[in-house]
């Protein structure tokens, strides 16, 4: 017995080594490409390297200092947060009244859910270029059908850039987030809608108290996913608004691009990064919680 | 068509009714506009230099001539880039499926502490986002020698799929009966064995997600193509394509054709492999 169980964790102990090798190269990858970056940033966010001299001169939190007085990157931060927070809203209600009025019995269910999920197969750099040509090509032309006389060029002007982009931006993710809801949908058992029905529910009770609190992961993910997703924003800029009018488009990311890249302050622009860094995280985890309270609540 | 309808009353307990004929009316409207850009974009990828400047953008070309396409070949380079694409896309994917499905089972089947912090490690990645982290990434490919080579931008994109990855990953070995392997083992089978020849095989579903998933990221990706490749003969079509988008803004018909270069394979993948895709997002949804 005793030996048995000795050759045993051995052999086991054989297979962990074995399954360690296993874990070893992704590992290691990992580290490099993702870990070692994170602290590199956190150790150039407190030097004021240019990126081309040798050493690297240690200025303390003073990038930090300089960020909160820098108007630029608080300029950034706003914009960032106003297209986050409309996106936010303006997505999941959109997707998910579309997964709503697809699960709804219409036909050709699918050919729909397909027509919709195509816009964000495209990369974000290729929506950009569309919408920029849509708005100030395409679109006119309804002016002269119709005969009305709507501004859409969006993309022109500080004051509609915001909206040039949301429209963009959920032309493009709508769908995918549509998908997941509908996915969502119909997993809810009919049973429950059924029982609702009996007690006297009419439709807009029956969405408010079972498909909403059903829906409750769902919600989560996409609130999440969109969330931390438009705060990432950058490729949808470059090839569209480039951050313009004047500033008025500029990201965060996409500001951190043009003051470390070309405008070759590393450890500055670092600085940028690990604030988004700081921020993303927060939010997500503030977001995941609060949400699942609510999930665990309902 | 009768049995489709009867199988969506059966599902929500709903028959098609004045109601649900105005929301398939309503869908069909925002469906044409959803489609819309997409159908300009066909429609300028054939047109000419004329016709662009003197007709409608909403009139269709007078011919279906291919001119566009041949000319985004030619300025884009087209062959070599896309090959590029294809080729740091499939690879990258390749060894992704390989390295996350096998990270995954292993920390799925030891369950020793140094397993469950690996776990942990991987998934702060998914919430790190390698976007923030250009600046310290183009760095460390500069000093490896990475940056404006194949293997580089490869590494890269292994090191920033691997988080999702091993979650997948992770989240579907439990469909994967023990058993099995347990006879495979008593066979004398090492741990690779076992793995390639008993686990892989049932890994397929799983692997087909995830293949899925992050090929249609690696294959739009813009961010780090144009951070690692400068060189032109090591180009993606994404990184070309913004290039022709800022430099000729006059002569956008060759663009629009190279967008449906570049969209058609992706789209085609989808298409083809959509319950797959589907399946991998609704996964994905269950880790928040």
């Amino acid at each position: 017995m005793g030996m048995e169980r000795k050759k045993k964790s051995g052999m086991d102990r054989k297979m962990e080594i074995q399954y360690l090798m296993i874990v070893i190269p992704g590992f290691i990858i990992f580290t490099i490409g993702l870990i070692i970056p994170t602290l590199m940033a956190f150790r150039y966010s407190l030097t004021s390297w240019d990126g081309l001299t040798a050493e690297k001169p240690f200025v303390g939190i003073q990038n930090y200092i300089n960020l909160l007085h820098d108007s630029n990157f608080m300029q950034a931060w706003v914009f960032t947060f106003k297209f986050t927070i409309a996106n936010t809203i303006i997505q999941n209600v959109c997707a998910l009244l579309l997964a709503i009025a697809l699960d709804s019995g219409i036909k050709m269910q699918k050919a729909y859910r397909t027509v919709f999920f195509i816009p964000c197969l495209i990369s974000s750099v290729i929506v950009g270029f569309i919408w920029l040509k849509m708005f100030s090509n395409v679109l006119p032309e309804f002016n002269e059908i119709l005969g009305t006389n709507i501004n859409f060029l969006l993309f022109g002007s500080s004051s509609t850039v915001l909206s040039g982009l949301l429209i963009a931006n959920n032309w493009q993710w709508i769908g995918y987030w549509m998908l997941i809801y509908l996915a969502g949908l119909q997993s809810i058992p009919a049973e429950l809608y059924e029982a609702a029905k009996v007690d006297g529910a009419g439709a807009f009770s029956r969405f408010l108290h079972v498909t909403i609190p059903m829906l409750a992961p769902s919600i989560t993910i996409c609130v999440v996913g969109i969330t931390t997703g438009s705060l990432k924003v950058y490729d949808l800029l470059v090839s569209s608004t480039s951050g313009g009018p004047g500033r008025s488009s500029t990201s965060v990311i996409l500001h951190t691009y043009n003051t470390a890249i070309s405008g070759r302050q590393y450890g500055y622009g670092s600085a940028m990064s690990v604030s988004l860094v700081i921020v993303l995280l927060l939010v997500a985890l503030i977001q995941v919680r609060s949400l699942k309270n609510r999930e665990v609540q309902q | 068509m009768i049995k489709r309808k009867n199988k969506s009353e059966d599902a929500t307990g709903q028959r098609y009714t004045k109601g649900t004929f105005a929301i398939q009316a309503v869908m069909t409207v925002i469906g044409i506009a959803f489609l819309l850009p997409i159908l300009i974009v066909f429609n300028y990828s054939f047109k000419t230099k004329r016709e662009l400047y003197l007709t409608s953008a909403l009139t269709l070309p007078s011919s279906l001539q291919m001119e566009n396409y041949r000319k985004a070949f030619d300025k884009l380079n087209l062959s070599t880039t896309f090959f590029n694409t294809l080729l740091y896309t499939a690879l990258s994917v390749a060894i992704l499926a390989i390295l996350c499905s096998i990270t995954a089972w292993a920390i799925a089947r030891c369950k020793t502490k140094f397993f469950k912090f690996c776990y942990i490690y991987f998934i702060i990645g998914i919430l790190i986002p390698y976007q923030a982290l250009f600046l310290p990434i183009y760095i460390i490919g500069y000093n490896f020698h990475l940056t404006n080579t194949r293997y580089g931008i490869i590494f890269m994109y292994v090191a920033t799929g691997i988080s999702f990855g091993v979650f997948l990953m992770t989240s579907f070995m439990s469909t994967v009966p023990l058993e099995l392997e347990e006879a495979a083992r008593i066979d004398g089978c090492s741990v690779f064995r076992t793995y390639f020849s008993v686990v892989l095989p049932l890994l397929r579903p799983a692997m087909a997600t995830l293949i899925i998933m992050q090929s249609f990221q690696i294959w739009n990706d813009y961010l780090l193509a144009s951070l690692y490749v400068s060189k032109k003969d090591l180009k993606t079509l994404t990184v070309v394509i913004q290039s022709l988008f800022s430099s000729q803004t006059s002569d956008y018909t060759t663009a629009m054709a190279a967008i449906v270069i570049s969209v058609l394979p992706i789209a085609i993948l989808f298409l083809s492999l959509q319950k797959y895709f589907i399946k991998g997002m609704t996964v994905g949804a269950v880790k928040g």
